[in-house]
């Protein structure tokens, strides 16, 4: 299962802001055409299933976790070794050795 | 797979806001429709009897054959579902001020036929007058109204613009 594993499920904030816009902006433009398409074939319905078109293409756009949707990965500090660390900076917190000793 | 489940119901969330904006959006480019039609009401062989009632009472019952003319084609929009048709008898007595009795309905879906020519059709529902007071009166009034069912929005009730008055005679047939 590895293969599984390695399929990234994520995307970063930049990547939820844009998806968050495409999908809004591609709802939002199937809703206007279904709305003037409908009043022109004088059926609500109409409005209806294309309103439906572009939830459906916002679902494909939007859900899987696109590349373009990584293209901001958050910069994650390094690993630090517990037994290095003695102070830090702020003072407040520090890394102690094991307890137990 | 639980970010997936959250994001499609936020997209499933906001397509149902603005699908709801859409219908209100709908009702809107009709609300100021007048749904006004002319109908032409004839009635012909008009006779009343004394009969007992289903409640016990005997009371004054009228009968007449019916024509009705019109054409409801123009009400019918993209906001409508279907009309609901009644035919009215509108009369004052001694008894009471006013007296309305529906004799007649139909409804038309949209797409059906709307432009009506009937003949001396019969009358669905019994004439039964809350007394003895049909026979002899001279003035009852026929409308045809409609109520018109939306997909969206209010559900306006308009009278035809024609009527006519019925007059029953002054003796029974029995």
């Amino acid at each position: 299962m590895g293969l599984l594993e390695s399929i990234p499920t994520h995307m970063d904030y930049h990547g939820q802001k844009l998806a968050e816009q495409i999908f809004q902006a591609v709802i939002v433009v199937f809703a206007a055409v279904g709305f003037v398409w409908g009043y022109y074939c004088e059926q609500f319905v109409q409005t209806i299933y294309i309103l439906g078109a572009g939830f459906a293409l916002s679902c494909l756009l939007t859900l899987p976790p696109w590349p373009i949707y990584r293209k901001n990965p958050v910069s994650w500090q390094k690993v630090v070794d517990r037994s290095e660390v003695t102070d830090t900076p702020s003072g407040k917190k520090s890394k102690r050795k094991d307890r137990s000793k | 797979m639980k970010q997936c489940r959250l994001w499609a119901n936020t997209i499933f969330a906001f397509t149902l806001s603005v699908l709801a904006f859409l219908t209100f959006s709908c009702f809107l480019t009709t609300s100021f429709n007048t749904n006004a039609a002319n109908v032409v009401v004839e009635t012909s062989d008009h006779i009343v009897k004394s009969l007992f009632t289903p409640y016990g009472e005997r009371s004054d019952r009228g009968y007449f054959a019916l024509s009705l003319q019109t054409d409801l084609e123009p009400i019918f929009n993209w906001n409508v579902k279907q009309l609901f048709l009644y035919l009215t008898a509108e009369y004052k007595t001694k008894a009471n001020r006013l007296n309305q009795v529906v004799l007649w309905d139909k409804i038309i879906p949209r797409g059906a036929k709307s432009n009506l020519h009937l003949k001396t059709i019969k009358i669905k529902y019994p004439f039964y007058d809350d007394g003895n007071f049909l026979k002899g009166n001279e003035n009852v009034t026929l409308t045809l109204s409609w109520n018109v069912i939306p997909n969206a929005g209010l559900l306006p009730r308009i009278g035809g613009s024609g009527s006519t008055i019925v007059s029953f005679p002054n003796k029974y047939n029995q």
